[in-house]
């Protein structure tokens, strides 16, 4: 007996994506090599980027507390500036060896993470799976949707985490907003930024805290990286779910024989 | 009588199909025919209209990210400051990812980059091309609606 799956199942099988009130979570092609990069700059991001936020937003967490109790970018910076000594003494041998191996697990984790979804993004992609497009509930309102790439980069230069708001990314755009805040206020950088414009570079060094000043850097860089890629792939999704209905709905075997109906009654 | 219409995929596409329905349209009499293209060059920002994740993108936020972060750590000790150099380290990293991706990619890419297909029409928007068929007294009717709902073409064909 031939047994056949229903078309219901078959397409939630290896689903595309998935439209949520908050967040639209999805499948693309990335390079694995790239979100592990991601995560060596900042533990987590590279969860983040696909949409893998308790994770993420895990490893954020431990990052923040492990790296700022054991002095890790104080380590880094001293490091970097060639003074070992200091480098050595800087460091909280109590909460330091902590952080290795999540550090590196962090790193291994979002590389094979995008192996496997790139997978599922391909096995989606040849199921020709259907997805909803919208979803609404009490709290929000969601829907595939075109916007600019370059706006939601240019908003997330001007605040990280606007741009993901744009893109109505919640979950990126509400963590990037709240770290922004959090990493701002206890590095003084707009205090420095202040300095700076002022010419005063050297109460601008002064003012600066460098171990929270250095999470700066790969905060905004991500931003700007992950609202960037999102819109653009946002607007890829759209093209391919409507292109999906267009054809299930309106290629009617019947579109040429109507035609060929009305001219022989014509005739 | 076939009445075309040129849309870029967007929500007027599917404003422009229902309200031809609503008209008593119907459905059978209304085909969609989804454009693809074989080239394209490639292009450095992707658009609203065309995004074909090739775009150097990648290695310019993460050098750009790096670089400044290096920056950040190297105006400790230089003159301008750890803001100015970061800024400074921001732009030569993206800079740097730019170029480098793009001479790379010409370096190592088997096939010309411009000869990649990437399934959007020429350079601009993706295009669905939707034709109506329909009597000599609702041509009239067709085009207003297709054009209502901005179309970017209406053509027809007696």
């Amino acid at each position: 007996m031939e047994k056949k799956q229903p078309e219901s199942i078959r397409n939630k099988r290896r689903p595309i994506g998935a439209v949520n009130p908050i967040t639209t979570n999805f499948f693309h092609l990335r390079n694995p090599w790239v979100t592990a990069a991601w995560s060596a700059m900042f533990p987590g991001f590279g969860y983040i980027v696909m949409g893998s936020y308790i994770k993420g937003f895990l490893l954020v967490g431990w990052e923040l507390l492990i790296n700022t109790q054991a002095h890790i970018n104080l380590a880094i910076m001293y490091s970097y500036l060639g003074k070992f000594d200091l480098a050595r003494d800087v460091l909280d041998v109590r909460w330091t060896l902590l952080y290795l191996a999540v550090w590196a697990f962090s790193v291994w984790g979002s590389y094979s993470l995008t192996v496997d979804l790139n997978k599922l993004s391909i096995l989606g992609n040849r199921e020709d799976s259907t997805m909803i497009p919208v979803s609404i509930s009490s709290w929000d309102i969601n829907f595939l949707d075109k916007k600019q790439p370059w706006v939601a980069a240019v908003l997330s230069t001007l605040s990280p985490g606007l741009g993901h708001l744009y893109s109505h990314r919640v979950p990126t755009s509400f963590f990037l907003l709240t770290l922004t805040i959090g990493t701002v206020y206890l590095s003084h950088i707009l205090e420095a930024i202040q300095y700076s414009a002022l010419g005063a570079f050297g109460q601008a060094t002064a003012v600066l805290d460098p171990q929270w000043f250095l999470f700066f850097p790969s905060l905004y860089g991500f931003a700007v990286y992950d609202s960037y890629v999102n819109t653009v792939e946002y607007n890829k999704l759209f093209e391919q779910e409507q292109a999906r209905f267009l054809r299930d709905n309106y290629q009617s075997p019947r579109f040429d024989s109507r035609l060929l109906k009305a001219r022989s009654q014509e005739d | 009588m076939y009445v075309t219409g040129s849309f870029e995929y967007n929500f007027h596409v599917e404003l422009a199909i229902s309200e031809l329905e609503k008209k008593d349209v119907p459905r059978d009499a209304i085909a969609a025919v989804l454009m693809d293209s074989r080239v394209e060059d490639r292009k450095i920002m992707d658009t609203i209209h065309r995004a074909d994740g090739i775009s150097s993108f990648d290695a310019a936020a993460l050098l750009g990210t790096f670089c400044m972060l290096m920056g950040a750590i190297y105006g400790f000790v230089l003159t301008w400051g750890p803001i100015i150099w970061g800024l400074i380290g921001l732009l030569a990293g993206a800079l740097l990812g730019l170029v480098g991706d793009l001479f790379i990619s010409r370096l190592t890419s088997k096939t010309p980059i411009a000869k990649k297909p990437t399934g959007t029409a020429g350079g601009k928007a993706a295009q669905v091309f939707i034709i109506v068929e329909c009597d000599q007294s609702q041509v009239a009717m067709v085009e207003n609606i297709l054009w209502d709902n901005l179309a970017q073409g209406v053509g027809k064909l007696p």
